[in-house]
């Protein structure tokens, strides 16, 4: 009994390696997400083109994005390394990289306000021990202030240049797949990525941070919209509601509601797992989505976070509405028709509930109806769905 | 350990942001009577004083390498998982909970 509510280690070493990475990436941004829709609604506002051009609250745009908004990633990456020590530190590293880069520095946040704080973690373990007592005050706020003051000078002369061209030479990779009509293909890997809950990773440590930098120059990015479309999960959910196991379906709605609604994406990931020959629907929608989006030219003000439908309704810029919500519609068609085919119109739901009410334990709630679907379903699920990324 | 014993659970995801938070208000709401803390937090962060972790099975792996010395419990649905209805049930009524 007791083993089987703790299974064994579930997926490789790797994948928990890479989840564990792109959690740390994602760890900076996530919790400044706040500060993010700020800005994104204080540009979608009152830029030039925005609802009320307003020149002097218009001021508010560059500096967020150019100081703060990386000062508050470096502050977060600093304090996950070493605590409030940290995170003073990483926010003055930060401050060299942007100074020395003169563009929104994410990528050089998320690398020197941990690295910051790591190196004053390691001052202080030597240094603590071997200070007399009376001038712990003294010593923390010395060493504290020469690390920081010694990496953002680090930062403005090494690292803030050489980031400047990684961030450039990413920026121009994504032009030249948009250029190239190449941007759907990305859905085959950012969909199974996602269900294997990388999703935070590939969309808060990858995706947004180029899509900030875009949003600066151009004042919309389409890169938000790769990873936080709720069209394909909608598809795929909908696909479940009418053709899925019929022992699943009661609690689909619930489901579309807090993942289209909540935008939390989580809640459609199992339903993939369960039948990972799903995961084609889903990257089908999403690259029909992509698709869409490119070919209306649209974007986002701001990251969409979480995905919800509410989300990107407040950060589609002025006369942005048709692409972004014929984006979201194609892919939630497209998948649901891939899903519905995939699922074979239902024909394949028919055995399952004969071996669910067979094997399950006394309790009649739904609840209880899904279990063995669930517990026998997914571990095989994992198995088939983990070698895609790989592949892709 | 038995479910009386249990007196904090800790839900886990990613960001401790989303889908952490969703299922943390409706273990609260159904626990609301036993007395028992529930919390949700990254995964990365678990805090010590965890009696239990409750994550998806998909970070499981996390979890266990965040919090080794702590019971980790895996579901792999979120909504109504036969998992996380044997935990509530083991904390409102007694009975072991595997660990």
């Amino acid at each position: 009994m007791a083993a089987a509510y703790t299974p064994a280690v579930s997926g490789s070493g790797l994948k928990a390696g890479v989840q564990r990475l792109g959690g740390h990436l994602a760890g900076m941004v996530m919790p400044n997400i706040g500060a993010f829709i700020a800005w994104g609604l204080v540009t979608a506002l009152f830029i030039p083109t925005g609802w009320l051009p307003n020149k002097h609250f218009g001021e508010l745009v560059d500096p967020t994005i150019t100081y703060l908004l990386p000062i508050l990633i470096g502050y977060t990456g600093g304090r996950m390394v070493h605590g409030q020590r940290g995170a003073v530190v990483g926010a003055v590293a930060t401050m060299g990289v942007v100074v020395g880069s003169k563009i929104p520095m994410f990528l050089g946040a998320m690398i020197v306000g941990p690295f910051a704080a790591y190196l004053l973690k390691k001052v202080d373990g030597y240094i603590q021990e071997r200070t007399r007592t009376g001038f712990e005050m003294l010593v923390d706020n010395f060493t504290a202030g020469i690390v920081g003051g010694a990496v953002a000078v680090f930062g403005v002369w090494g690292v803030g240049p050489i980031v400047r061209q990684v961030t450039k030479g990413a920026g121009n990779g994504v032009e030249w797949l948009i250029h190239h009509h190449l941007l759907p293909l990305a859905s085959v890997l950012i969909e199974p990525a996602k269900v294997l809950f990388l999703n935070n990773a590939v969309n808060h440590g990858v995706l947004a941070p180029l899509g900030f930098a875009e949003a600066a120059k151009d004042g919309r990015s389409i890169l938000f919209m790769l990873e936080s479309n709720p069209g394909p999960g909608l598809g795929v959910l909908l696909a479940y509601l009418l053709f899925g196991p019929r022992s699943l379906r009661p609690s689909v709605p619930a489901a579309i509601i807090i993942h289209f609604l909540g935008g939390i994406h989580e809640i459609y990931f199992p339903y993939i797992l369960m039948k990972p020959r799903l995961i084609l629907a889903a990257i089908a929608g999403g690259a029909a989505g992509i698709a869409t989006f490119m070919a209306t030219d649209a974007g986002l003000v701001a990251a969409p976070s979480p995905g919800s439908i509410f989300a990107y309704v407040a950060e589609t810029p002025k006369h942005g509405w048709i692409g972004v919500y014929l984006g979201i519609l194609i892919a939630a068609a497209v998948s649901f028709a891939v899903g519905a085919a995939l699922l074979g119109f239902g024909r394949f739901a028919e055995k399952k509930p004969d071996e669910t009410t067979a094997e399950a334990p006394g309790g009649t709630s739904e609840a209880a109806a899904e279990d063995p679907a669930g517990a026998a379903g997914a571990p095989a699920a994992r198995e088939t769905a983990s070698p895609s990324p790989q592949e892709a | 350990m038995d479910g009386k014993d249990i007196r904090k659970i800790v839900v886990a995801c990613d960001a401790g942001m989303g889908s952490s938070v969703m299922l943390a208000s409706s273990l609260r709401k159904e626990l609301r009577k036993a007395g028992v803390t529930v919390e949700h937090t990254p995964v990365n962060s678990i805090p010590g004083d965890a009696d239990i972790v409750v994550c998806h099975a998909g970070l499981g792996a996390r979890a266990r390498n965040s919090a080794p010395d702590k019971p980790v419990i895996t579901f792999q649905v979120f909504l109504g998982d036969p998992a996380v209805a044997r935990l509530v049930k083991a904390v409102k009524d007694g009975g072991e909970i595997g660990a």
